[in-house]
């Protein structure tokens, strides 16, 4: 609502200055064609790139074994089949995954996005002793790469008792440096004045975390927990070490189990099986995406 | 070296590798103390219940699986929960961190450039009382097979599933280019053979006479034959490096020949998919291979012994299971029940014939259903034909941390960069020797 008075003044500057204009714009009205073909080859080299391996997933998934490995191969599945996602359903208790996926990933992702959200907020806006040292440990968590972790976690679980339990996949992983440091960078790009203002109305923390923080940070928020959600939906090998029986397997497990050592592998049961996994995310992605829209254009019109 | 693994693993395992357990409810051992899930009628008070970790997926890990339902039914003082955990790397990283954390299980499956390492860190429990206890007729398995789990003339490693390289042709590019029906019976005679079968579209060859894997796919693995065959070798038994040997150079030469010399041969990411989709018409695969190229290709195939050069040389791969020493020493007998009958004759014959694995024991052979089988599917009587003339592995690849890769990043320079054989070896040599260094004071430490 705001933003239309800048737009309203703008149109009129335009209208103002329109006919000492016009034999300039030529000139850059063709250097927007050139721009905007360039800008379109370049999202359709994306689209294709990024594309591509998930149309072959796809077609993949309703191909018979023959026709995986015919040389040269086909773009559209000639013998389209079904057989492959029963048959990759029945190989696995997939039901029993997609349980545990969902377990894991909501209490995971959870975690780690409340404890992203308060600790960024701590980070950037309160006052208390040790603070740069704290963040600089951080930052030096941000560093270790996640498989030096594996070892001393799995010690620690199995020290805890926790091998083979869902605390014992979800714990670990409840809390990571990377979703306090994205956060707390955008937190300080709010304007300190409406954090201020609320002060002086006497908001506590938790109030100002909760009506303010939050809902200005929105597309921040939901992107970093999007991407939480994609990594834990997709973890492979901390579930697979931690835990031991198949009833406590994630989704990403079973598609392993689908492979074949020293075999050739049935790519259309496993890219059946990839679908199962993939589709929850995409979905979520989706439903998700118009929030990092609106985020970003309400950010864009504010100036 | 945990890190390095994993990403390793990650890398070249992530497509191929795999095993597996969690596909049949069937057998399903309750995890822990609590008491075995058996046939209402077994005793179960007085059942054991131990741990074994293993590494199939699919249809092999199926397999297994049925292994464990059948010995979990026949036996009722003893349950077998069986755990998948990954492929064979992931569960020899899993074992190294449960060793740590005293959560390992009372039998694993590793593989064989794995087990060494647990024999150096003693984490292997000796099996020959077991052995005698259990009366295990081990004249009866494979001789290169059990002999490659030997140390010093105790048993640590009983085979299970194990695997050779063998010769694929393509039986329909045979025909068109008029060859004999026939693998090649040397590589003399295959130089020979070779051009005839190359198809070119222009300039480019479509489909090749013969390929080379990648690292990562183990041509080290399947390179090693033929070492041999030319006379050299990759090592002695006690870390002496034989890289640049003169005949080792000289066969690492043939391989990059077939490649830029005579152009009949290339390198490629997947052999399986390549020979399926008739891009080449034959190749030296993993018996493993087997099952999958009978249901997915769309001709006739052939196999055969590995071609010769001055000698026969062929090599086993697979793994095997052993028992870990921190097994209590009442559980390691019911421990080697379950191993002698995994490695038993009547289970080898039904694990063979639905894995594609060798059979490791002699008697196999004469059991009236792989003699069927033989019949039904005369290409797996050849690999099978072939498995006596095997022999263990060089030190090399399978005991040097990480050898095989080091020894196949040298043989995917040769063949597909072209560099020059005898320095690539040299320096493959040097990694090597600086690599085994610790392996051998750790080996003198134990064996003396």
């Amino acid at each position: 609502m705001t933003t239309s008075s800048p737009e309203v003044l703008r149109e009129t500057t335009q209208e103002l200055q329109r006919p000492a204009a016009t034999s300039i714009t030529w000139v850059g009205h063709r250097h927007g064609l050139v721009g905007r073909i360039a800008a379109y080859v370049g999202l359709v080299l994306c689209v294709l790139l990024i594309g591509l391996p998930v149309y072959w997933m796809i077609t993949g998934a309703f191909k018979t074994p023959q026709e995986v490995y015919a040389i040269p191969p086909t773009w559209i599945p000639l013998q389209p089949t079904l057989a492959n996602f029963p048959k990759a359903w029945n190989s696995a208790p997939f039901e029993r995954y997609y349980l545990n996926s969902l377990i894991v990933t909501i209490f995971g992702s959870g975690f780690e996005v409340f404890f992203a959200v308060t600790s960024a907020y701590a980070f950037a806006f309160l006052r208390f002793p040790g603070k740069s040292f704290v963040f600089l440990l951080l930052l030096a968590a941000l560093m270790v790469p996640a498989q030096v972790t594996i070892l001393p976690n799995y010690l620690t679980v199995a020290r805890f008792g926790w091998i083979n339990t869902y605390q014992g996949i979800i714990i670990p992983g409840a809390s990571v440096a990377y979703g306090a440091f994205l956060l707390r960078q955008y937190y300080r790009t709010l304007p300190r004045e409406i954090m201020d203002a609320a002060h002086v109305d006497g908001a506590s923390h938790l109030r100002i975390l909760l009506s303010v923080v939050t809902p200005l940070s929105k597309p921040a928020i939901v992107s970093f927990a999007l991407l939480s959600i994609v990594a834990k939906w997709n973890e492979f090998l901390w579930p697979l070490i931690v835990t031991n029986t198949k009833d406590m397997r994630v989704l990403p497990i079973g598609i392993y189990w689908l492979m074949v050592e020293e075999g050739t592998i049935d790519w259309g049961v496993v890219m059946a099986g990839t679908l199962f996994v993939v589709l929850p995310v995409l979905i979520v992605f989706l439903y998700a995406q118009r929030y990092i829209v609106d985020g970003i254009a309400a950010g864009a019109v504010k100036g | 070296m945990l890190e390095k693994t994993l990403s390793r693993r990650t890398l070249l395992k992530g497509m191929t590798a795999g095993v597996g357990v969690m596909a049949l409810a069937g057998c399903a051992a309750p995890v822990a103390p609590a008491a075995p899930q058996g046939q209402a009628a077994a005793p179960a008070a007085q059942a054991l219940t131990l741990v074994l970790w293993s590494s199939f997926t699919g249809k092999n890990g199926e397999a297994e699986t049925e292994v464990v339902r059948r010995f979990n039914e026949s036996h009722s003082d003893i349950q077998i929960d069986y755990q998948f955990q990954g492929s064979y790397e992931e569960t020899a990283q899993k074992v190294t961190a449960a060793l740590q954390a005293g959560t390992a299980p009372d039998i694993s499956l590793l593989s064989d450039v794995w087990w060494f390492k647990f024999y150096l860190n003693r984490a292997l429990a000796p099996l020959d009382d077991l052995l005698e206890a259990e009366q295990v007729d081990l004249a009866d398995y494979q001789d290169s097979l059990i002999n490659e789990g030997v140390r010093q003339g105790v048993h640590y490693w009983i085979p299970f599933a194990r695997s050779t390289p063998l010769f694929y042709y393509n039986k329909e590019k045979w025909a068109a280019a008029g060859l004999p029906d026939r693998g090649p019976k040397t590589w003399d005679e295959f130089m020979e053979w070779a051009p005839t079968l190359v198809e070119m579209e222009g300039s480019e060859m479509k489909t090749a006479a013969f390929s080379h894997p990648d690292g990562a796919s183990y041509i080290a693995w399947l390179f090693q034959p033929v070492t041999w065959q030319w006379g050299g070798k990759y090592s002695d038994p006690d870390f002496t490096m034989h890289m640049t040997d003169e005949l080792t150079v000289a066969a690492g030469q043939f391989y990059k020949d077939t490649v830029h010399t005579y152009k009949w041969a290339r390198p490629t990411k997947d052999m399986g998919a390549d020979f399926i989709g008739g891009l080449t018409a034959a190749a030296m695969m993993s018996t493993g291979s087997m099952g999958g190229i009978k249901a997915n290709a769309q001709f006739e195939f052939g196999t055969a012994f590995l071609p010769e050069k001055d000698n026969f040389g062929c090599c086993t791969g697979g793994a095997g299971l052993a028992i870990l020493a921190r097994t209590p020493a009442e559980k390691q007998p019911a421990a080697m029940t379950y191993v002698a009958f995994a490695s038993s004759p009547e289970i080898q014959s039904f694990w063979a014939q639905n894995t594609g694995y060798m059979p490791v024991r002699k008697s196999v052979l004469d059991l009236p259903e792989m003699q069927a089988y033989f019949e039904e599917f005369p290409q797996f009587k050849t690999a099978v034909e072939q498995l006596p003339l095997t022999q263990p592995q060089d030190s090399a690849r399978v005991f040097v941390p990480n050898g095989d890769q080091i020894i196949g990043k040298g043989l995917e320079r040769i063949t597909v960069q072209s560099e020059e054989v005898a320095t690539v070896f040299a320096e493959v040599q040097a990694t090597l020797e600086s690599e085994a260094q610790p392996v051998v004071e750790a080996l003198r430490a134990i064996e003396g």
